[in-house]
């Protein structure tokens, strides 16, 4: 059964050199040529029901046009979408409210531009109230709320929706670490129900756990539609291209660069598990000879901090590198990050000055290896010892 | 009971292969019950109209919860409040008065001047009133338009609605002066409610399609409040329809915004029928007006989040 269909949808936008204001009768016709933009173009894919769809791309690909597509905020220029059942989209949270009204009017207010019947709303009404947490506040003008009040409220009606389809943009991003885990949980439970999902997002790993299923948006066409895993990384394949002209030539500005970064597994063909072995090299090219020189490897977790780091510094052995290239390479027994995606960064240094340094050059997709909870694994034995009985 | 069991072990025999047939049709049903909507470019067709005002009655909550909040907002953090939809109406009588009774003097056929001139202020700022804010509507919350999806139309047509209370409470001021001036209404004052109502089609006609228009071009809003008070001196609000030169009048009465004002007038304050071939022509550009500026609308509407 499938719950959502586009047909060779296409969206064109037009784009004036002064935004959307209609030419002056009185201004000269060929100083406002009106360019043309398809922001979606021949875009074509299936949703069937009960799964999970992501939409990835970089900035401009097309994504939030989607979004709107399927909300109906806008119509297609050409093509068609079906949709099959109740959509509801959890995209910016309490945009649709009125400032001068209370809350309990504007969940009447809301609810009803979400297609819900007043009955409806009437009968979820205390539920709406208990999950926001503004209980206190709802019988004053929303106006009088802090952002943070504004985007429960906003959260709570959407989530007493009972959706066959839902959308969801960057909502995991905004809200404090409480909000993000009720988001979470009622998404959870939304899934667990059947409910159709698609996700639109930059946050890759949430893609990776959430998605059954992953298109890759490139200037408003899909480039690359399948599981998760190869759809992220053709993406950041293509968002970070290994083949960055400074990868090829030598700059002659510089004394010394990085190449390229790998990571394989000496025990496995492929993939990289936590809690197994792992082999870390980075290839470098010198044009001149440098004495002590420090290699980094910083993995980044999605959320931009800094998670690990590899470096020639830690054993206190720094290299002397000679003109020519060659690679430095890290044996690590155990991998003990999690399963995810990491950024990486590559560095190069003599004496605190840096040689070279290389932001989000790669990415490492570390899988389950062995079983583990937190943030790491810790490489431990144990065993088990009684006490002996007591006899005396 | 042997006999009774027969039937019933068979009907439990039958029941599993059954069962699976009737969850298997629940699951086609329920796959028909989930509302299959496509979203393509517009249509300029007909169908259009019958597409839009079905999804409409679906929205029709959200019509009545947003006039509700309409009126609720209206007032709000305003000393006089709800007596402002009296004060206006009032204030305009009296000034007319003054000057058409007192300056100078129209014909009024008989009827004592504020009574007149009420009259026909009542659908007048009915019309006027509910034509300013649906056009301002669409482009007072841009939000609304750009994040999230519900029929467009709703947004004027509930100033229209929110405007019919202000209409009522300025009728029962026009209740008391008729009483002051000692005028009877007649049976004939019943057909005044038909005659609203063809003019509230025509407002929900002009104010949809230039709410609509108003979104693209802002010149809308800008020409409104000049257009609506020519619009009110070329309708027969402060004079009588009588007044009009004959040469003139039927070009005059092509507006059915005179045709109505004076027919509420004439059954209103002079107790006649109201004039029939008058109202049916009204009546008739109306339906088309309505119809055409409709499906502008929702022509229009696919597009209104992107040029907004």
């Amino acid at each position: 059964m499938i719950d959502l269909q586009l047909a060779r949808v296409g969206k064109r936008y037009k784009l004036r050199s002064d935004g959307n204001e209609p030419r002056r009768w009185y201004r000269n016709a060929f100083s406002h040529r009106s360019a043309e933009m398809w922001a979606l173009r021949d875009v074509s894919f299936d949703v069937k029901r009960g799964e999970a769809l992501g939409v990835v791309g970089h900035n401009g690909a097309g994504k939030t046009t989607i979004l709107k597509l399927l909300s109906g905020i806008t119509t297609p220029t050409r093509g068609e979408i079906t949709i099959r059942g109740r959509l509801a989209a959890l995209v910016e949270v309490g945009s649709g409210f009125h400032p001068e009204l209370t809350g309990r009017e504007n969940i009447y207010l809301h609810g009803a531009m979400l297609g819900m019947r007043r009955s409806e709303i009437a009968r979820t009404m205390d539920s709406i109230i208990d999950f926001s947490g503004v209980a206190e506040f709802i019988d004053t003008p929303v106006k009088r709320y802090s952002s943070g009040m504004y985007v429960r409220l906003g959260f709570s009606i959407v989530a007493h929706l009972d959706p066959d389809i839902l959308l969801l943009d960057e909502v995991l991003a905004v809200g404090d670490v409480a909000f993000q885990a009720k988001c979470i949980d009622r998404i959870a439970e939304l899934r667990k129900k059947g409910c159709t999902i698609i996700f639109v997002s930059h946050d890759l790993a949430a893609v990776y756990r959430v998605c059954d299923r992953a298109l890759l948006l490139s200037h408003g066409q899909v480039v690359m539609e399948g599981a998760p895993r190869p759809v992220i990384d053709q993406y950041q394949h293509m968002a970070f291209p290994s083949h960055q002209p400074a990868f090829g030539e030598l700059d002659a500005s510089r004394r010394a660069e990085c190449v390229s970064v790998s990571f394989s597994s000496p025990v496995s063909d492929d993939s990289v598990r936590t809690g197994h072995p792992i082999t870390a090299r980075l290839q470098y090219r010198a044009a001149v000879s440098i004495p002590d020189v420090v290699f980094r490897i910083s993995l980044y977790w999605p959320s931009g901090y800094l998670c690990a780091q590899l470096t020639n510094e830690s054993t206190g052995q720094l290299f002397t590198l000679t003109p020519g290239s060659g690679a430095v390479e890290f044996q690590c027994p155990i991998l003990p990050v999690v399963p995810g995606l990491y950024r990486v960064d590559v560095a190069m240094e003599t004496n605190g000055v840096e040689i070279d340094l290389r932001q989000r050059c790669a990415t490492l997709c570390v899988e389950a290896g062995k079983p583990v909870s937190g943030d790491f694994y810790i490489e431990n034995t144990c065993s088990l010892r009684p006490e002996s009985p007591d006899h005396s | 009971m042997g006999a009774e069991d027969g039937p019933f072990a068979v009907t439990g025999a039958l029941r599993k292969p059954s069962a699976l047939d009737w969850s298997a049709a629940t699951d086609r049903a329920q796959g028909d019950a989930r509302q299959t909507r496509v979203i393509a470019a517009p249509k300029f067709s007909i169908f259009a109209v019958f597409l839009g005002l079905r999804t409409l009655a679906q929205y029709s909550d959200l019509l009545y919860t947003l006039s509700l909040f309409r009126l609720n907002v209206r007032y709000k953090q305003s000393v006089l409040g709800w007596a402002w939809a009296a004060l206006q109406p009032l204030a305009l009588m009296c000034i007319y008065t003054f000057i058409f009774a007192h300056v100078t003097t129209v014909k009024t056929g008989g009827a004592p001047y504020p009574i007149f001139v009420f009259s026909a202020l009542l659908p007048w700022l009915f019309f006027s009133g509910a034509v300013t804010n649906a056009v301002h509507g669409l482009v007072t919350y841009p939000n609304l338009l750009t994040k999230m999806y519900f029929p467009r139309e709703i947004i004027p047509l509930s100033y229209l609605a929110a405007s019919l209370v202000d209409f009522l409470i300025a009728s029962l001021i026009f209740l008391v002066l008729m009483v002051h001036y000692r005028c009877a209404l007649t049976w004939n004052a019943l057909y005044a409610l038909p005659i609203f109502l063809v003019l509230a089609g025509f407002t929900a006609a002009v104010g949809l399609f230039f709410s609509a228009v108003h979104v693209r071009f802002r010149d809308v809003g800008l020409a409104m409040p000049f257009a609506l008070q020519l619009w009110m001196f070329a309708a027969p609000v402060v004079y009588s329809v009588e007044s009009v030169p004959i040469r003139f009048r039927h070009l005059y009465l092509l507006d059915p915004v005179a045709g109505l004002v004076e027919n509420f007038r004439r059954v209103l304050v002079f107790g006649a029928a109201p004039n029939f071939p008058q109202l049916a022509f009204s009546s008739s550009i109306t339906l088309a007006a309505l119809v055409l500026a409709y499906l502008y609308f929702k022509s229009s509407e696919a597009t209104m989040a992107d040029v907004i």
